[in-house]
């Protein structure tokens, strides 16, 4: 009896061992080099410089804040709870050594908290909430967050359940493909073609638009996309220009076509509907494309893979819906 | 609810999609998972070990990693295979490790005796297994099988995570046009909902049709 089950033992042991060892050996074969890297820079260097854009943001006197009653409770709170994400590369990514959130989106998010607190650590001017499609509108009606930096296109049918503010940035489509690959130069020869892209992005409803015999797959995210099309799923993957050129730029074996961007996207930021919020908003994000500060974030995050000058600055209220 | 009834011919396609994944993945689940309980209830050792290895290791990684994992990781090995039957292979594998576990319990439950009696009267193994021990084995499986289905039916819930544009994928793109949260999701788990209860119905009409009347 004893003999019997120590080997039954020895047995679950070795094999509990043995799927161990295999799960170990799997993931270690992974291919680091379609993985999108971690951007921000590790180097310390990078990031003081990135802090320093945050901290050089103008601040709101108190005679503004006290007017706004959402504004005077987060200065009150101390902090501005933000809803997003922290694995989006260019907008909003986790510094995997330091820790803290670095990007175009994130930036703005803290400029904003540093424009109502007056706060200059960084790190601790948001807290971040993971939001994805399915729950930004709800997290922003029952109040969990207190503003969304999501990428979050504007459009009319969002606006009848959250505030936008802005729009922020006109983002655009562009095209990704196979290195190598010629068959494909715009948008109208994606049709028939097998086309990847983001499950919580407005570009699949681009594509359904622009080339309706497109044949659509949704990933959950960029790195299942860009693999996609690395090994032969996809024909192509369709997102924002941004965040197609950040990846290109860490893979050799892809790359973008197209030309200019071929749909215009406005990025806006949510906001509660009742909380009245967006007229304060509004004036903070007019008075960063003004003094130059929106323009330097610009540089130091999307503008390190769009090449050319930094576009002046869109608009606010220039879009339906905002 | 205006905005599920127009678009009910796209989300029943998805309905589709998520009950064929649940089919291929169940009866996939039923033949391996008998295979393996044959295995490992079997006198031939290196076969039992196969069997009790297959079990551990799939019983016991998440289906998003299995998922990701034949997705995106076979195709660097050389071997793509499309999207629809990756996901039904995957759910058919984690399954079928359940469903063996299911089905050796519903065997271990008949008394030994009659097998001891099977044997002394000739049988060899499989014919033990087939005329004596799974015909009574299988009352007491069936409830077990019923969580294995309802459990595939709702693990098929996954697949869009991966790209399969069954219910759960197809609810996510209506509420990224549409921004109506709530209402798409609840849709969708009523649908499940249904299924499963009909999954659960048959199970008990089943177990009633096989109970011993005294």
């Amino acid at each position: 009896m004893s003999l019997l089950s120590s080997v039954r033992r020895r047995r679950t042991a070795a094999v509990a061992g043995l799927s161990a060892a295999a799960l170990v050996a799997l993931s270690a074969c992974s291919s680091s080099a379609s993985a999108p890297s971690i951007d921000g820079g590790g180097a310390s260097g990078h990031l003081s410089a990135y802090n320093k854009i945050i901290t050089a943001g103008p601040v709101a006197s108190d005679s503004e804040i006290n007017a706004n009653p959402w504004a005077k409770k987060i200065k009150q709170q101390g902090y501005l709870r933000v809803g997003g994400t922290d694995s989006g590369p260019l907008f909003s990514l986790r510094d995997l050594n330091s820790g803290e959130l670095t990007g175009f989106d994130a930036g703005l998010s803290q400029m904003l908290a540093h424009y109502i607190t007056g706060k200059t650590d960084v790190k601790a001017l948001t807290k971040l909430t993971i939001t994805s499609v399915d729950t930004r509108e709800t997290m922003l009606q029952n109040n969990t967050v207190d503003a969304v930096f999501a990428t979050y296109s504007i459009t009319p049918e969002r606006a009848q359940k959250v505030d936008f503010a802005g729009p922020y940035y006109q983002s655009g489509d562009s095209i990704m493909v196979k290195k190598g690959n010629t068959s494909i130069k715009s948008v109208k020869d994606l049709n028939g073609k097998t086309v990847a892209t983001e499950s919580n992005s407005t570009a699949a409803l681009a594509v359904h638009q622009l080339a309706p015999k497109a044949h659509v797959l949704l990933f959950k995210d960029d790195a299942q996309c860009v693999a996609a099309v690395q090994q032969g799923r996809a024909d192509a993957y369709v997102l924002d220009q941004g965040i197609l050129l950040g990846d290109a730029q860490n893979n050799p074996a892809v790359q973008v076509v197209g030309g200019n961007p071929f749909t215009v996207d406005p990025y806006g930021i949510g906001l509660n509907k009742q909380s009245g919020a967006k007229p304060f908003v509004n004036a903070f994000l007019k008075k960063i494309f003004a003094s130059g500060d929106w323009a330097k974030l610009y540089k130091a995050t999307i503008g390190t893979v769009v090449k050319g000058e930094v576009p002046n600055p869109p608009k606010i209220g220039s879009v339906p819906g905002s | 609810m205006h905005l599920i009834v127009t678009h009910l011919g796209f989300l029943m396609q998805g309905v589709l999609f998520t009950l064929g994944l649940t089919v291929i993945g169940f009866v996939g689940a039923l033949v391996l998972g008998t295979v393996l309980a044959v295995c490992r209830v079997g006198p031939i050792t290196p076969l039992r070990v196969i069997g009790s290895a297959y079990v551990e290791f799939f019983r016991n990684i998440p289906l998003l990693s299995l998922l990701v994992l034949f997705i995106f990781g076979l195709p660097d090995a050389g071997v793509t295979i499309p999207l629809f039957a990756s996901a039904a292979i995957c759910l058919a594998l984690s399954a079928s490790a359940f469903a063996c576990e299911a089905m050796r319990g519903g065997i271990n439950s008949v008394s030994v005796g009659q097998a001891e009696a099977a044997r002394a009267i000739g049988f060899s193994f499989l014919e033990v297994l087939r005329f004596v021990v799974l015909p009574q084995a299988f009352r007491a499986m069936v409830q077990p099988l019923v969580n294995v289905f309802i459990g595939v039916l709702l693990s098929s819930a996954l697949a869009a995570a991966v790209g399969v544009a069954e219910l759960t994928n197809r609810t996510q793109q209506l509420n990224l046009k549409y921004a109506e949260a709530v209402v798409c999701f609840l849709f969708a788990g009523a649908v499940y909902l249904v299924i499963a209860l009909a999954g659960g119905t048959v199970g008990s009409r089943l177990e009633r049709w096989l109970a011993i009347k005294r």
